[in-house]
């Protein structure tokens, strides 16, 4: 990609006040209210460097979690939570009998890395079971809880197929990555998407992100990279279940298991009309049932 | 891993560039998805966030059901009973409402801001049984105060005839009713409407599990109630009442726990001090012992007030047992990555939701602001 040519407007070192639209020179992507934004993350592209973990928490203030080692790779934050929001995950594959791998892929080496975060998801289940309404869905289509209307019931949590959605011990309320909704009202690329050196996050606009996506793929596949496939784009994996799509999708290179993905999560929410309505109906025989009891007359001993 | 190019190379996840038929599944899946997912997971991480829901909200499932079910049989009693069943209706009623009391507190007591418990009621939401749920609570309660207070204010007249306030009560009564298959039944739906795998394998059955549960345990409970009064005859419909809804029981919980194996989850129900505490307490104590007293009651000419104290008092436990280890195993289920992979290999029971809460992305045009 190259220079933007707005950029050349910009080009004291301090600039004087907000650049309008930045995104548009940081990413391409001018952001216009009413449209889908999200990220397409090419795990191919990750070296682990984590400074999208980094440029998370301090834009957003969030504490550190575990200042200790879990001894899994380079993995020190474990999982996506109320205080980690982009989590980059080391996968070491090793090889036959427990030795290291010796053949690779083209264009991999045998660590996979993977930043996940929230799939901001099309039809997002954590949405669909808050009794708040404290999540809702923003003017840039993605997936954000209200802080000041959450009150703790912790609904979302287990709703969310992904595990991503937490409650905070310190103040009581569920968190997770809101997209950097604050930056986007301001004409900013999210702090993750910006902070990754080597644009394995990638910021824009869905439908945009899908295409250059499909291209990619296409392009692995050319050159040998044969094993990779896209993660919650339409109609492939992830995005099964009502779902449709996730506004956070994935480009991998293994199992999604291997990187503590479900193969068909589903939509929660569709197993409400089923199983109430068969409650319903078994209460309906039981009351028949309660019926023909008490209106037949005293058996026994009266 | 494969480093020659593949003829069946499948650039197929670029789906425009590609003709119709060769949409076969072979060709749309890539070889990393073609791979056999033997059960590798990441570090054995948990995919998934186990319900932050405690005992508080197992006990809040057990007394909804109690209450809504005494709801529905005093309803009944009244309808349909000869006059002699009073005390059935009046107890139920009393039932009700203690359990609509006790429900707010515990269920306010889990949230984690719990000063703004009033928010549950901002919104309503078909998609989330918890939202449904606080309006079905909010509505009972004040359905079964009515019958409650009416029945306290306005005793049956010695001529028959009935207070004033007596008939407001029994008009609030079918709503009630109603509103208490609700509350009988709606808590397996707020389990099911997640992710935690064994809540998710099973919708149906353990939504049948939960309702014959609380008509089971009403019943004991009124039972109880007809035995302080001393009416045998009323104690052994209701133990008849009892075991019908035990004996429903038994068969919900064994379709849940095929469902549930079938889908590869639920290991935590089965094994462990959970599991113990299922099979010794929910169904052998819960289900068993009230089916073997209630059976010899009803073929003896002579019922024995012990045997249906018995057995009243082994649902009563029962219930709360089965709805505890319900709980616990489901969080424990949720913390197994590869029972959550198991099940999600699979599209499990009712994934399609009839009706879609969010708006298709492209009939998206003009979109209001929150
Ligand atoms: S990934 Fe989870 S938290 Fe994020 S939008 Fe989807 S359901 Fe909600
Ligand atoms: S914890 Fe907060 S955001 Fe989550 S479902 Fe409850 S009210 Fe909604």
């Amino acid at each position: 990609m190259g220079v933007h040519p707005r950029a050349l407007d910009y080009a004291e070192s301090f600039p004087n006040g907000v650049i309008p639209d930045e995104s548009e020179l940081t990413c391409g992507t001018k952001i216009v209210p009413g449209k889908s934004y999200g990220f397409f993350t090419d795990t191919t592209l990750c070296i682990g460097c984590k400074a999208c973990e980094v440029a998370c928490k301090e834009w957003n203030g969030l504490p550190a979690d575990n200042l200790g080692l879990t001894g899994h790779s380079y993995d020190n934050t474990g999982d996506l939570g109320a205080d980690t929001w982009r989590h980059v995950a080391f996968v070491e594959k090793i090889g036959s009998g427990g030795d290291r791998a010796r053949d690779m892929a083209p264009f991999q080496s045998n660590w996979l890395m993977m930043s996940d975060v929230c799939k901001h998801c099309a039809n997002a289940p954590c949405l669909e079971a808050c009794p708040t309404g404290s999540i809702f869905r923003t003017e840039f289509d993605t997936v954000v809880v209200q802080q000041d209307i959450c009150n703790g019931c912790g609904y979302c949590v287990p709703a969310c197929p992904f595990g991503v959605v937490e409650l905070s011990a310190a103040d009581g309320k569920a968190h997770k990555c809101t997209l950097c909704y604050d930056r986007l009202k301001g004409g900013l690329e999210p702090a993750c998407a910006k902070s990754c050196p080597t644009d394995s996050i990638q910021f824009g606009e869905v439908e945009e992100l899908f295409d250059r996506a499909r291209q990619r793929v296409e392009s692995l596949h050319e050159k040998g990279a044969t094993d990779a496939y896209l993660y919650g784009a339409p109609d492939t994996p992830g995005a099964t279940g009502g779902l449709k799509h996730l506004n956070a999708f994935f480009l991998l290179t293994d199992r999604p298991e291997v990187y503590n993905l479900p193969a068909a999560p589903t939509r929660a929410s569709g197993r409400v009309r089923p199983s109430f309505l068969t409650g319903l109906a078994a209460m309906a025989g039981l009351t028949l049932a309660a019926a023909a009891l008490m209106s037949a007359g005293r058996g026994g001993d009266r | 891993m494969n480093a020659v190019p593949d003829a069946m190379a499948p650039d197929a996840m670029a789906p425009d560039a590609m003709a119709p038929d060769a949409m076969a599944p072979d060709a749309m899946a890539p070889d990393a998805m073609a791979k056999d997912w033997k059960g590798e997971t990441y570090y054995g991480q948990a995919s998934l966030k186990p319900s932050p829901f405690d005992w508080k909200i197992a006990a809040y499932v057990y007394i909804a059901g109690i209450a809504g079910s005494s709801q529905i049989v005093a309803t009944l009693a009244d309808r349909l009973g000869d006059g002699r069943d009073e005390t059935i209706v009046r107890n139920g009623r009393y039932l009700a409402l203690a359990g609509a009391l006790a429900g707010p507190p515990l269920l306010i007591a889990d949230l984690k801001t719990p000063e703004r418990f009033y928010n549950m009621l901002r919104i309503y939401r078909t998609s989330s049984p918890m939202s449904f749920g606080s309006y079905i609570l909010t509505g009972f309660g004040l359905a079964s105060g009515l019958t409650a207070l009416g029945h306290m204010a306005g005793e049956r007249r010695r001529d028959g005839s009935r207070s004033g306030l007596r008939r407001a009560a029994d008009m609030a009564q079918v709503p009630a009713a109603f509103l208490g298959a609700g509350m009988s039944t709606y808590t397996a739906a707020l389990l099911s409407a997640t992710s935690t795998p064994l809540w998710a394998a099973a919708p149906r059955a353990m939504a049948v599990q939960f309702g014959t549960s609380a008509m089971a345990t009403a019943a004991a409970a009124l039972s109880l109630g007809e035995q302080v009064a001393g009416d045998p005859g009323n104690c052994r419909r209701l133990d008849g009442l009892a075991a019908i809804a035990a004996a429903g029981e038994l068969v919900a919980s064994a379709v849940a726990e095929r469902r549930q194996r079938e889908a590869g989850v639920g290991q935590p129900l089965r094994e462990g001090p959970i599991g113990a505490g299922y099979k010794a307490g929910a169904l052998a104590l819960g289900l068993g012992v009230p089916l073997a007293c209630h059976a010899v009651n009803a073929l003896s000419k002579r019922p024995s007030r012990g045997l249906s104290v018995l057995g009243s008092l082994a649902i009563l436990a029962g219930g709360m047992v089965m709805r505890q280890a319900v709980f616990q195993a489901g969080n424990r289920s949720a913390e197994r990555p590869d029972e959550y992979f198991r099940l999600t290999r699979r599209e499990p029971e009712g994934t399609s939701p009839r009706r879609r809460v969010d708006r298709d992305l492209a009939a998206r045009g003009a979109r209001r602001l929150p």
